[in-house]
């Protein structure tokens, strides 16, 4: 089998960078209440700015599949890679801007390159390493020679006020308004081929794990269901669009006291993966993870410290502050981020870590630079 | 953040297996129908107070397995048994706990002096009490570091499901709340336990985490049967 390497890596943050104070000229104001929460969440979150695909007057500045193909333009560019060489195109995101046809098609088309495979990933934040998965054993098996690999997010369209039902002004959710004062738009490519481009640093793909627990988590990140309980009706079998958005079916939401009891199943496969791996923490140079070390609870430091898994705070890479969180972009612009910044040195081995509390999975992604 | 490089390894290596069992564990919890119900607002009160009789039942066989096992704990041993008897006492005021709760949600307290161990206690007591009678029974600090756990990571959102769902106050859920509340410090103590020989006994490690693996196993049984007494 052949080695697939990540010959290049690009982001397209849209527009200028949004402050915490300017951020609800963006997303709008439901009540002094619905406010008083994002601020609280954003206490806790640690986000400083962030971008969005639109303006303040409301206009969308890029699509969902704009903030994709600007992103594959620049890893494009990045790997040097002519559009010719390309053919193969992965994407992963939360939701396209069309129910159908798939997300892969119109990035296709925004990216207007011919003669390619495609395939669409949905997920939440570990969508990207999904269709990064496909990309790499499709490298790998010789079915590729070059292919681009998306991650893309427009997030702030669920995020406008008349996206919540008419009722949901006098009843703010905490778990809502987490996810409006946290997620932000943007998206990140990487491209992936079977030889590394001479002359610049490429991150060689050891292996990508990923493991869901949806056989015993309800939803915990969810939109289409008022609720997450098993009842609960999917948009689609309201009377009615209408009827489904004043029922609440359409919002996007967050079961916080779930999101709790992920961790520990979280850190248990974590800890299965180092051991069926053999990895020790100090073998690991650098750690992206689609989390911040400041919100991470003291009980789960003390927890991966007390097993000896804990990876050194100073070896923690994380962009999220600066840029936001992107959802499924989020770990393609961090990796982005760090090529740009870090002077990568042959022999680095890097460990990437996506948890999607969507419904409770988790990913890794091994990569050694060469 | 700490770096662990003056930690114990092999302590950590326990700790470990133990974290894993314990995620195994956790995820199983919620798809067990009374936890499940209790989070799906499908409870009645009278389900609640089966359970509150239920663990009536089996925390009061708590006391006795430690009591138990901290006879079980001989020479050079002396500072580990003193630490089974200190868990002794705090599982005695836990039955207490779980008889004002039962009170205060209109139970009778004569129900709880005939309360009987459901299928799943019988089995986990049964074990405990097995485990509790091997010489020097130090594997049962995996089982303490799974019903321990329960405190740290389960109770309160169960305590808030059961709340939100029935519209109780916080004088019904004293005993998850408890738990909640002063569980989290029994990671120290249990490394402070790993790290003080125990582990230099052979075979130690590998046992305690099968016992581990088991009671949290027989933890889930007890939690299906809640109500069925054969």
């Amino acid at each position: 089998m052949r080695t697939a390497y990540i010959t290049g890596a690009g982001s397209c943050l849209p527009g200028p960078a949004i402050s915490n104070d300017a951020m609800e000229a963006y997303i709008g104001t439901l009540s002094p209440v619905h406010s008083r929460l994002g601020r609280a969440t954003l206490r806790h979150n640690g986000i400083q700015q962030r971008h969005y695909a639109r303006t303040p007057e409301g206009q969308t500045t890029h699509s969902n599949a704009q903030l994709a193909t600007e992103a594959i333009r620049a890893a494009l560019l990045s790997a040097r890679c002519r559009d010719s060489r390309l053919d193969l195109l992965c994407t992963g995101t939360t939701q396209g801007d069309l129910l159908v046809p798939g997300f892969a098609s119109a990035v296709q088309a925004e990216l207007g390159i011919a003669s390619l495979e495609v395939a669409s990933f949905q997920s939440v934040c570990a969508s990207s390493l999904m269709a990064l998965k496909h990309a790499m054993m499709a490298v790998q098996t010789g079915q590729s020679e070059a292919a681009a690999v998306s991650g893309s997010e427009y997030s702030s369209r669920w995020f406008q006020p008349a996206f919540y039902a008419d009722s949901y002004r006098d009843n703010p959710d905490p778990g809502i308004e987490f996810l409006r004062y946290t997620l932000s738009d943007g998206g990140a490519a990487v491209i992936v081929e079977p030889e590394p481009v001479p002359g610049r640093r490429n991150l060689r793909i050891d292996w990508i794990e990923q493991r869901s627990f949806a056989d015993r988590f309800p939803n915990c990140m969810y939109a289409g269901t008022a609720t997450n309980q098993a009842d609960a009706l999917p948009w689609s079998v309201h009377a009615s669009p209408s009827a489904a958005h004043q029922a609440g079916a359409i919002a996007l939401k967050q079961d916080f006291k779930l999101l709790y009891e992920l961790f520990p199943v979280w850190i248990g496969y974590y800890l299965e993966l180092l051991d069926a791996r053999g990895l020790h923490p100090a073998d690991i140079d650098v750690f992206l993870p689609h989390y911040s070390a400041e919100s991470l609870g003291q009980e789960m430091k003390r927890l991966l410290q007390a097993t000896g898994a804990m990876i050194p705070g100073q070896r923690w890479f994380n962009t999220l502050s600066e840029r936001g969180n992107t959802g499924s972009a989020s770990l393609f612009v961090m990796l982005t981020d760090w090529l740009n910044r870090a002077d990568p040195k042959p022999g680095q081995r890097l460990l990437c870590f996506v948890p999607e509390s969507g419904r409770a999975l988790a990913a890794f992604m091994h990569l050694t630079v060469v | 953040m700490k770096n662990d490089g003056g930690a114990n390894p092999d302590v950590q290596q326990v700790m470990r297996r133990l974290t894993r069992i314990w995620g195994e564990f956790e995820g199983r919890l919620r798809s067990v129908s009374i936890i499940a119900d209790a989070h799906a607002g499908r409870i009645r009160l009278s389900d609640y107070r089966t359970l509150l009789k239920d663990h009536y039942a089996q925390v009061i066989e708590g006391s006795g397995w430690i009591s138990r096992a901290a006879s079980s704990v001989g020479r050079p041993y002396l500072e580990q048994r003193s630490l089974f008897l200190r868990h002794a006492v705090t599982e005695h005021r836990d039955y207490e706990m779980l008889a004002r709760d039962y009170a205060a949600c209109d139970g009778d307290p004569a129900d709880l002096d005939n309360a009987r161990k459901n299928l799943g206690s019988m089995a986990l007591s049964a074990w405990m009490y097995h485990r509790a009678s091997q010489p020097n029974p130090f594997d049962l600090l995996g089982a303490m570091f799974i019903i321990e756990g329960l405190g740290q990571w389960f109770a309160r959102s169960f305590a808030d499901a059961v709340t939100g769902s029935l519209g109780l106050n916080e004088t019904q859920t004293g005993f998850y709340r408890y738990h909640a509340d002063h569980d989290p410090d029994h990671l120290a103590e249990l490394e402070a336990v790993l790290g003080s020989g125990v582990l230099d006994i052979p075979e130690v490690a590998d046992t305690l985490i099968e016992t581990a693996a088991v009671t949290a196993r027989l933890y889930v049984l007890q939690l299906e049967e809640v109500g069925h007494y054969g």
